[in-house]
């Protein structure tokens, strides 16, 4: 009759290690949630698959998984707990077609090209991550690299001269002064041959009317032959001669995308230069024009530390 | 608390970091593909690493000196001897050596030489290129035939013209101003998808000197018109071509300088102007093969017209067979006879062996029958010159420290002159060059070429160059460089077959009316090349931090086997005999002080040693230039300089140049209002005892509207 008082009932030590058990097994869960991530874009490239792998594999709790855009319904006949990240101007464009869906990311996407498509507006549910380097951050790589420089020209157009009273305000803390220049017709060089003539070095913005393989020859050319550097617009041109530029690779974006992620959307900005970045920097173009050749982890690392402790 | 196992997450993070990301599958970087523009064959090197002493004159000091002649731009490059033959002839040599004939310097233009095929002297004024298409000046101190060529010998001066790409728009210029000056620039720009042409056209007017030793007035003014097309075409992604046309055509007046020989003559001429003509043609085809590797193929071809008629009176005797054979024999003894006719008319022939004793009584007997009497006739003194030149170069970059950049070169050269050459002369010359730059560590470069050349009329060479830099960091350097060169003489100082036949005599000498003078002069035809050996050490910084770039060198030249006779019409006698030595130090300072001010500074001390005088005359042993720029705003900026020698062939020079100008914006178009003023401090003529001006300031202003 001794083995019938083997059922005992829980004591309290018990009871609150099981309360604390199901309390983190809880929050782990809600913490821990297996979301839903959709990435879209008009065509599944290479560049796209590695990355979709690769996100996938830096969330394994999270079902990730990409599906071309054709194949998607209306956004709003989207689960809303869905978390859906763009990957380029087409998908956007299809998530633009009604306001409610569920809560986006948008990848590859440039100051210019948001302007050209919202305006000034900042529309609800999106969150755009830039992908051109932020204004104030290039403005401190010539602060690093380029200590003389007290000029800074800058080339716009129609379309990106939204862009120069950020830049004048980034400028000023930085005792730099901008040089800005209308160029409308990129056959005619007479803007950039005022521009190179009143700055000590130019800044590109990352304006693809201005800055793409046509004018590349004539810009980096032009500068070159009045020993001009030309920081930016972006990386691809640092290796066709500009002298250096910052710029996020797949592993940045992969950070900045899983921090994003880890937070509910509800949080999310609407938009976002990424925290992590690299410097490229041509060091034959360098030498050639007489500049200490760059350490180019350090001077991201400088610049990153700058930006933790304004 | 609880805490799960490890999360895989933060180990596939670290291992996502530190495997090498293929840049072709990152989504976020190089979605198009941009070619590489500034290559390691296209990026020039820089300031510190030349191998030699380089001095740029950059388009903003081009246009802050006012100045009207390149030769005139060239004062401001130190150890450059600037100096005036007459007004429309300059007289510019590095270092020094023989004033009147300045051939030991290369110059070119866009790689395209210019000094004359036959005489190998750069006519200064007769370039076909305008001061405003020149975007700017290099001019490397020393000798470089490792690069340009047989004749770099001293230093080699390249005018760069303006990029058409960079001209756009139409751009009129007029200046005006005492002494009659009075130029004109009009050109106009355009670019298409895959070019860019320049028309320019433009004039020049001036009366040059004013008055000669004796007060009268000097005949030296100069008019002259210049075309200029450039055309440069993106023919694919890695292949362009470049070519351009230049003609110029102009009068330059020369005063009548003829002395008739035999007394009692009083006729003359009064002038011996010139008509010179220069074309000038090229086309350059840029072949990039890949981003270490580049070429480019120049053709050139060029054409010197100089037509120069004069009339000559002296006695039907010049023209006298025996007189002539008496000159081949013995010219002291004929000259003695001719200069002192009247003395000898009685007594007879001066002692001399029995065949000048013959010759020079028959000579007196057609004096004493009527050979004394006046005749007038044309000289035709005219020269035409044409030169065809090939030049392959290929630039290598073997690997990020290693460059190689050689090339080859064929050049034919042609002179045609009546006077000079009796007909047609011509020449070919093969050349082959090579230079390897090793950059050995991060502070060691060494540079080292040769050039190998072979003239049809001399004979071959070979000249090396072997330089070392030490570069403290990109910005600072030692250097040290030996080099050689060679000059070889021109057809002229070689070939020459000078003689004058006289025309449409005036009565007719011994019944012709053409006639051959007795003077004859011939080259000695076995002249060997020039040779010299610089030696060099020098220093070159730039302080950013200030904006100041320094350059300071020191340098030993020696010239040996020179030809230094003078090249003149009587008693041509012309040998390798001489030689001469070039020591000093050569400052150049470029400093800007702030945004708005610019202080440009050079100074030289040359010390010259010839054994011929006449090569130590034209050196100066202190000269200098000092220039301050500044930008005042709104439109307006300034410029004041001033240049100084102590002795350029005796005389002292000093000049003050200011320049005032205000650029106006109306609407979209721009004028500039410029007015120079130079002023001389000295009292002396200008390098030649008859060139003089009557005031020592001129003034001339200058309008430009551009749009």
């Amino acid at each position: 009759m001794r083995y019938a008082m083997s059922r005992k009932m829980p004591t309290l030590g018990q009871w609150l290690a099981g309360l604390c058990l199901f309390l983190t097994a809880w929050l782990h869960g809600v913490a821990v949630q297996a979301a839903d991530i959709l990435l879209t874009g008009a065509e599944e490239s290479p560049g796209v698959q590695s990355f979709v792998q690769a996100l996938s594999e830096l969330r394994p709790t999270d079902r990730v998984h990409f599906q071309p855009l054709a194949s998607l319904p209306a956004p709003g006949k989207l689960p809303s707990s869905l978390r859906l990240i763009l990957l380029d101007l087409p998908s956007l464009d299809w998530r633009m077609q009604e306001s409610q869906g569920p809560a986006t990311l948008v990848l590859r996407i440039s100051r210019l090209q948001a302007r050209q498509r919202f305006g000034d507006a900042q529309p609800p549910h999106l969150s755009l991550l830039w992908a051109d380097p932020p204004l104030s951050r290039q403005l401190q790589l010539i602060r690093r690299i380029l200590p003389q420089a007290g000029r800074v020209g800058v080339l716009f157009d129609q379309h990106s001269e939204f862009l120069l009273k950020e830049l004048q305000s980034a400028a000023q803390p930085l005792n730099l002064q901008i040089v800005p220049q209308r160029w409308d017709n990129t056959h005619d060089s007479r803007p950039l041959q005022t521009v190179l003539k009143n700055s000590d070095v130019l800044l590109g913005l990352d304006d693809p009317d201005l800055y793409n393989p046509k004018t590349a020859k004539n810009l980096l050319l032009s500068s070159y032959s009045r020993q001009l550097a030309l920081v930016g617009p972006n990386v691809a041109f640092v290796r066709a001669g500009s002298l250096a530029s910052t710029y996020s690779d797949q592993n940045d974006w992969l950070a900045v995308l899983d921090e994003l992620l880890d937070r509910p959307p509800a949080t999310w900005p609407r938009t976002l230069y990424p925290g992590r970045f690299k410097v490229s920097s041509n060091a034959q173009v360098a030498r050639s024009l007489g500049i200490e050749p760059m350490n180019e982890a350090s001077v991201a690392a400088e610049l990153a530390e700058g930006e933790r402790r304004p | 608390m609880f805490s799960g196992p490890p999360s895989p997450r933060s180990s596939l993070l670290l291992a996502l970091l530190f495997s090498p990301v293929l840049l072709a599958d990152d989504l976020f970087v190089d979605s198009e593909a941009l070619p590489q523009i500034l290559t390691a064959t296209r990026l020039k090197q820089s300031p510190a690493e030349v191998p030699g002493s380089m001095t740029v004159l950059d388009s903003e000091l081009i246009a802050a000196s006012g100045a009207r002649d390149i030769s005139e731009l060239l004062r401001l490059v130190p150890g450059m001897m600037v100096g005036n033959i007459s007004g429309n002839q300059a007289a510019v040599n590095y270092h020094g050596t023989n004033a009147t004939e300045a051939r030991r310097m290369q110059v070119l233009i866009d790689g395209r030489s210019v000094y004359r095929a036959g005489l190998a002297t750069v006519d200064w004024s007769d370039i076909p290129v305008a001061m405003e298409d020149i975007e700017r000046i290099e001019v490397f101190r020393g000798p470089n035939t490792v690069s340009y060529g047989a004749n770099a010998l001293m230093a080699v001066v390249n005018i760069i013209t303006r990029n058409p790409a960079d001209t756009h728009g139409t751009r009129l210029k007029l200046t005006r101003g005492q002494r009659g000056i009075n130029d004109f620039y009009a050109s106009q720009s355009n670019g298409w998808n895959g070019g860019d042409l320049r028309l320019s056209l433009s004039g020049q007017e001036d009366d040059g000197f004013d008055s000669d030793r004796t007060g009268a007035d000097y005949r030296d003014s100069r008019r002259l018109n210049r075309f200029s097309l450039a055309v440069s075409q993106t023919l694919s992604d890695n292949q362009s071509l470049d070519w351009q046309i230049n003609a110029k055509d102009g009068a330059n007046q020369r005063p009548y300088t003829y002395r008739p020989v035999f007394s009692g003559i009083t006729a003359a001429g009064n002038n011996s102007d010139v008509v010179a003509k220069d074309y000038a043609g090229s086309v350059r085809w840029n072949l990039d093969l890949n981003p270490d590797h580049s070429l480019y193929v120049q053709g050139s071809a060029q054409h010197w017209d100089r037509q120069q008629t004069w009339r000559a009176c002296d006695a039907e005797v010049s023209f006298s067979p025996q007189l002539t054979e008496l000159w081949q024999l013995n010219p002291n003894y004929t000259e003695r006879l001719a200069r002192n006719m009247t003395l000898f008319t009685g007594p007879g022939a001066p002692a001399g062996t029995p065949q000048e004793m013959a010759l020079a009584n028959q000579v007196l007997d057609q004096w004493r029958n009527g050979a004394r009497q006046t005749l007038c006739g044309d000289i035709d003194q005219s020269a035409r010159e044409s030169r065809y030149d090939l030049e392959l170069q290929d630039t290598l970059s073997l690997s990020d420290s290693l460059r190689l950049v050689s090339g080859l070169n064929y050049r034919y050269d042609r002179a045609d002159s009546e006077t000079y050459f009796n007909g047609t002369l011509d020449d070919t010359t093969w050349r082959a060059f090579g230079q390897l730059e090793w950059r050995a560590s991060e502070h060691w470069l060494l540079q080292g070429g040769a050039m190998f050349e072979d003239t049809q009329l001399i004979g071959s060479s070979l000249t090396p160059r072997f330089a070392v830099n030490y570069l403290f960091n990109p910005r600072h350097s030692l250097r040290a460089v030996y080099s050689e060169a060679i000059r070889s003489p021109d057809m002229f100082e070689n070939n020459v077959n000078w003689s004058y036949q006289v025309t449409n005599l005036r009565p007719a000498a011994y019944g012709q009316s053409s006639a051959r003078y007795f003077v004859k002069t011939r080259g000695p035809g076995d002249l060997d090349q020039e040779h010299m050996r610089s030696r060099e050490l020098g220093y070159n910084g730039f302080f950013p931090e200030w904006g100041l770039a320094l350059d300071v060198k020191l340098f030993y030249d020696e010239i040996t086997g020179m030809i230094s006779e003078p090249l003149r019409n009587n008693q041509y006698i012309a040998s390798n005999a001489n030689d001469s030595r070039f020591r000093g130090t050569e400052t150049q300072l470029d400093w800007r002080l702030s945004a708005a001010d610019r202080l440009r500074l050079t100074y030289a001390f040359v010390d010259a040693e010839a054994s011929n005088p006449l090569d130590q005359q034209f050196t100066a042993r202190n000269s200098g230039s000092a220039g301050w720029l500044r930008d005042w705003g709104h439109g307006w900026n300034s410029a004041l300089f001033y240049y100084g020698d102590n002795a350029l062939n005796g005389y002292r020079f000093e000049r003050v140049d200011t320049r005032i100008a205000k650029r106006i914006a109306l609407g979209k178009a721009q004028l500039q209002l410029a007015g120079v003023l130079q002023q001389r401090l000295d009292h002396e003529p200008t390098t030649f005892v008859d060139n003089n001006y009557d005031e020592r300031r001129v003034v001339y202003f200058s309008a430009e509207l551009e749009f």
